[in-house]
C-alpha cells in the first residue's frame, strides 16, 4: 500500500495546528506499516471534527451518526470478520452520545479498534462541555462551570473488561500515536486508543 | 350448531399453561384436518392475572378467531364470569364454579400438581368434540414425552368425560378424515420464516412485546441456518448493527414495537441518506409510551410512514395476516436490496401473536433479489456510505448544484419504487354498493365478517398492502365507489389522513376501535349493517 492510494483528493480542513492531523497520519502510517490491503479496511467515522476525516481518506467507510459509530462498526465486523474495522470518533461521540455503546461493546471480544480524539470539548459545535471536560471548567454551554466529574475512559473500559487493549496516549506525540494505533489494530479483540489533545481553537476555555 | 365454525376458549391465571395447552389443542385440531385461527389475551405479568387462549376451527376456510364461544374451559374458579358476553345459550362452560362443574383440583391431586389441570381440560375438549382419542393421545405423548405425567392427566380427563358427559353435547363437528399437512405459525414466526427463506442472515432485536417472538424464533435457528442473531444493549444499537451489517453485505433486519422503533428512527433516516437496505419489522401495540404492552392496535401507521428526519425514500408494507407476513418479510428484504433503502414491515400484536394453520413455511422458498452495491473487500470499488449529503463516491457535498442533483436522484428513485411495491388487493365485485377500505390486521376480521353475512355481495373490500408509498392505482380503485367504509384499529383514523394526503378521499363511514382489542367478526358484521 502506498500513502497516496489511501488518501482522497480532498485536503484536510482542520484548523492549522490541529492535532487531528496527527491521528490522520497515524492511521495512514499504521495501516501502511501493517501492510493491510486497502480493500480490507473499513473505517467508521463518528460525527465531529475528527469525523470529518471521512472525506480525507478513500477506503470503504461509513460516516455514521453521532454516537453510533461503535455499533455500526460491530455490525460490519460481525457480518464480515475478514475486514479490519476501525472507529474514528471524538470524546463527544464515543464517551457522551455513545457511552452506552462504548461500555456495551468494550465487554465484547469483537475485534474492532476505536481511536478517540479526546480534547475535552465539543469543538465542531464551537466549544461546549464534553464528558471529559474537567469539573468546574467554563465553556459556552457551562458558563458557570462544568458541574460533573469527568469520565476517565481507559479505567472505565478496563473495569468492564480487563482483557481489552485500552490505552491513553499523548495525542500531540506522533510516535506514541502511531505505535498505539498499530498495537490496537493487531490486538485480536476490542481496543481503545484515547488520544489526549488540546483543541487549538476552543481549548483556551479550559484554562479558565 | 348452525355454523361450521367452532370456537373453544381456555382461561386461567398466567403460569397455568393456558397458551401451551391451547396451542397443543390447535395442533390436535390441525392433525384432524381442521383449519384453525387463534387469538390470545394476557396481561404484562408472569404469574397470576387472567390469560385466555381461544381457537376457532373449521373444515372450511376460516380467516380469524370468532367472538362467540362454543366451549369455555376455566382452569380456576372466577375466570369465566367476565366472558359472559361471548356466550350463547348453547355455550358449555366448564369450571369448578360453573353449571358444568369439573372437580379439577380433585382430579389433579393424584397427579401431584395442579399444573396438569390444563391437560385434563384439553382431554375434555377433545372428548366433547368427538376427536380421535388414539390420535390425541399420540400427539400429547409426542409433545410431552412418554414419561410425562401429562399422558396420565390426559387419560384422567378422558375417563372423567366418559363418565360424566355425553359425546353428543357437541356432535355435529364434521371431521375431515385426511391430514392436510398444514402447520401452525404465528405472525412472528411467519416473519422469521420469510426472513430465512429469502436469505436473511443478520437479525438484531432488543426484546419488546409483541415482537420478541421473532427474536426467539430466529435465535433458535442460528446454527441450523448459519445466521447471526444479536440482542444488543438497546434498540439504537440494534438498528446501528443492522446498518453496519448491511454495508458489509448482510441481508439484515431488526424487530421491535413502537417504543423501540422510536429509538431506531435516526437509523431509518441514515439508511435513506447512505443508501443502505435494512428491514424494520415493527409490531405495533397500543401507545402512547409504554401503553398496553400485550394488546393490539394500529396506532403507529403515520409514525411508520413518517419515521425519520429529512426527505428520503422508504417503503412501509402492511401484511394482513400470517401468510402475508411471511410473503412480505421476503418482499421487504428484496426491496431493501433492490433499492438500498429502509423497508418497514408494519404488523401488530393481533397478527404477530395469533396463529394460523398454513402450508408449512419451512418448506417455502422465496426468490431473492441481491443488492448490486460493491462489498467491502472488493478491490478498486472503495466508497463511503455517508450520513451527510454526498456525491457518487460518498464524499460530503455542500454546494447547491450537486446537492440538488442528489435530492433529485432520490426523487427519481421514488417513481421506480412506486412501480415495485405490492398492489392493493381487491375482494368482491367492482359494482358492489359499498367498498370497505383497510390495511393490516383488520383484513382477516373483515373477510371473516363478510363470510358470515347474508348480504356479503353488497360489499367489496380493498386492502392496502403498501401503506407507503400508496400505490398510484389506488385512486382508480376508489373512484367508482360512493359508499366507502373505512375500518381501523386506532382512534385517529390515520389511514384516512394518509389517503387524503395523496388522493381525493371522502369515506361515508369510519369504524374505529381503540381499546387494545381487535375487531371481532360478529361485531364487525353488525357494524357493517348498521
Amino acid at each position: 500500500m502506498t500513502i497516496d492510494n489511501i488518501r482522497s483528493q480532498i485536503a484536510p480542513t482542520w484548523c492549522p495546528g490541529c492535532y487531528d492531523f496527527i491521528m490522520y497520519l497515524g492511521i495512514e502510517n499504521a495501516l501502511k506499516a501493517l501492510d493491510i490491503p486497502k480493500e480490507k479496511v473499513v473505517i467508521v467515522y463518528d460525527i465531529g471534527c475528527i469525523g470529518n476525516m471521512a472525506d480525507f481518506f478513500k477506503t470503504y467507510a461509513v460516516h455514521s451518526l453521532h454516537g453510533r459509530s461503535i455499533p455500526t462498526a460491530i455490525g460490519i465486523k460481525l457480518a464480515n470478520p475478514e475486514l479490519t474495522v476501525i472507529v474514528v470518533g471524538g470524546d463527544g461521540g464515543i464517551y457522551g452520545e455513545g457511552t452506552g455503546h462504548f461500555i456495551a461493546w468494550a465487554r465484547s471480544s469483537v475485534d474492532i479498534s476505536v481511536f478517540v480524539s479526546n480534547n475535552n470539548l465539543y469543538s465542531l459545535t464551537t466549544g461546549q462541555t464534553s464528558p471529559t471536560t474537567p469539573k468546574g471548567s467554563k465553556t459556552k454551554s457551562t458558563p458557570l462551570g462544568t458541574p460533573n466529574e469527568p469520565i476517565d475512559p481507559v479505567p472505565l473500559a478496563k473495569a468492564v473488561n480487563p482483557e481489552i487493549d485500552a490505552v491513553s496516549v499523548d495525542g500531540h506525540n506522533p510516535i506514541e500515536v502511531i505505535a498505539a494505533f498499530k498495537k490496537a489494530i493487531l490486538h485480536p479483540g476490542f481496543s481503545l486508543v484515547d488520544c489526549r489533545q488540546i483543541c487549538v481553537t476552543f481549548g483556551k476555555q479550559l484554562d479558565s | 350448531m348452525s355454523s361450521n365454525v367452532f370456537t373453544i376458549k381456555i382461561a386461567g391465571p398466567a403460569g397455568a399453561g393456558i397458551k401451551s395447552s391451547g396451542l397443543l389443542l390447535s395442533h390436535i385440531l390441525v392433525r384432524h384436518g381442521f383449519n384453525i385461527r387463534d387469538y390470545v389475551e394476557y396481561p404484562s405479568l408472569v404469574k397470576g392475572g387472567h390469560n385466555t387462549y381461544q381457537v376457532s376451527f373449521s373444515k372450511d376456510t376460516i380467516f380469524t378467531a370468532r367472538y362467540q364461544i362454543d366451549l369455555f374451559l376455566s382452569l380456576q374458579p372466577k375466570h369465566w364470569q367476565q366472558h359472559q358476553p361471548e356466550f350463547t345459550d348453547k355455550t358449555i362452560v366448564i369450571s369448578e364454579d360453573a353449571t358444568t362443574t369439573v372437580p379439577l383440583k380433585e382430579l389433579s391431586t393424584p397427579l401431584g400438581s395442579r399444573i396438569y389441570e390444563n391437560t385434563i381440560c384439553l382431554a375434555i375438549a377433545c372428548y366433547l368434540f368427538s376427536l380421535d382419542q388414539q390420535l390425541c393421545k399420540k400427539i400429547v405423548s409426542d409433545n410431552f414425552g412418554q414419561q410425562s405425567p401429562n399422558n396420565q392427566a390426559f387419560q384422567v380427563g378422558l375417563d372423567y368425560s366418559k363418565e360424566h358427559f355425553s359425546t353428543q353435547i357437541i356432535s355435529s363437528v364434521a371431521q375431515t378424515s385426511q391430514e392436510t399437512g398444514l402447520a401452525i405459525h404465528d405472525g412472528n414466526e411467519s416473519f422469521g420464516w420469510g426472513f430465512l427463506q429469502t436469505g436473511g442472515n443478520f437479525y438484531c432485536a432488543y426484546p419488546m412485546s409483541p415482537s420478541s417472538g421473532t427474536l426467539h424464533f430466529l435465535a433458535g435457528k442460528q446454527t441450523e441456518y448459519g445466521i447471526q442473531v444479536i440482542h444488543p444493549e438497546d434498540e439504537i444499537a440494534a438498528a446501528s448493527l443492522a446498518v453496519g451489517a448491511s454495508f458489509a453485505g448482510a441481508r439484515s433486519a431488526v424487530g421491535t414495537s413502537g417504543g423501540g422503533f422510536a429509538l431506531m428512527v435516526e437509523s431509518i433516516s441514515l439508511c435513506g441518506a447512505a443508501d443502505l437496505g435494512v428491514v424494520f419489522y415493527l409490531v405495533s401495540r397500543p401507545g402512547p409510551a409504554t401503553g398496553l404492552p400485550t394488546w393490539t392496535g394500529q396506532g403507529d401507521l403515520l409514525f411508520a410512514v413518517n419515521a425519520g428526519h429529512g426527505e428520503f425514500n422508504k417503503i412501509v408494507l402492511a401484511p394482513g395476516d400470517q401468510q402475508e407476513t411471511f410473503d412480505m418479510s421476503g418482499t421487504a428484504l428484496n426491496l431493501a436490496a433492490q433499492f438500498n433503502i429502509p423497508v418497514i414491515v408494519l404488523s401488530d400484536k393481533f397478527i404477530a401473536e395469533s396463529s394460523a394453520s398454513l402450508p408449512d413455511l419451512s418448506q417455502q422458498k422465496i426468490d431473492q433479489i441481491i443488492s448490486t452495491k460493491p462489498l467491502p473487500g472488493t478491490p478498486g470499488k472503495e466508497y463511503m456510505a455517508n450520513s451527510y449529503e454526498h456525491d457518487i463516491d460518498g464524499f460530503a457535498i455542500e454546494d447547491a448544484a450537486p446537492v440538488k442533483v442528489s435530492v433529485e436522484k432520490r426523487l427519481a428513485q421514488f417513481e421506480e419504487i412506486k412501480k415495485a411495491i405490492p398492489s392493493p388487493l381487491f375482494y368482491g365485485s367492482k359494482t358492489a354498493q359499498n367498498l370497505i377500505v383497510s390495511f393490516g390486521s383488520t383484513k382477516s376480521t373483515i373477510l371473516e365478517a363478510l363470510s358470515m353475512m347474508d348480504n356479503k355481495d353488497d360489499f367489496a373490500f380493498l386492502q392496502l398492502r403498501s401503506v407507503w408509498p400508496l400505490n398510484p392505482e389506488l385512486e382508480g380503485l376508489l373512484t367508482p365507489f360512493t359508499n366507502i367504509i373505512v375500518i381501523e384499529n386506532n382512534a385517529h383514523a390515520q389511514m384516512v389522513s394518509l389517503i387524503k394526503s395523496q388522493f381525493n378521499f371522502n369515506p361515508q363511514k369510519v369504524l374505529l376501535k381503540y381499546d387494545g382489542r381487535p375487531f371481532f367478526p360478529e361485531e364487525l358484521a353488525k357494524l357493517l349493517n348498521s
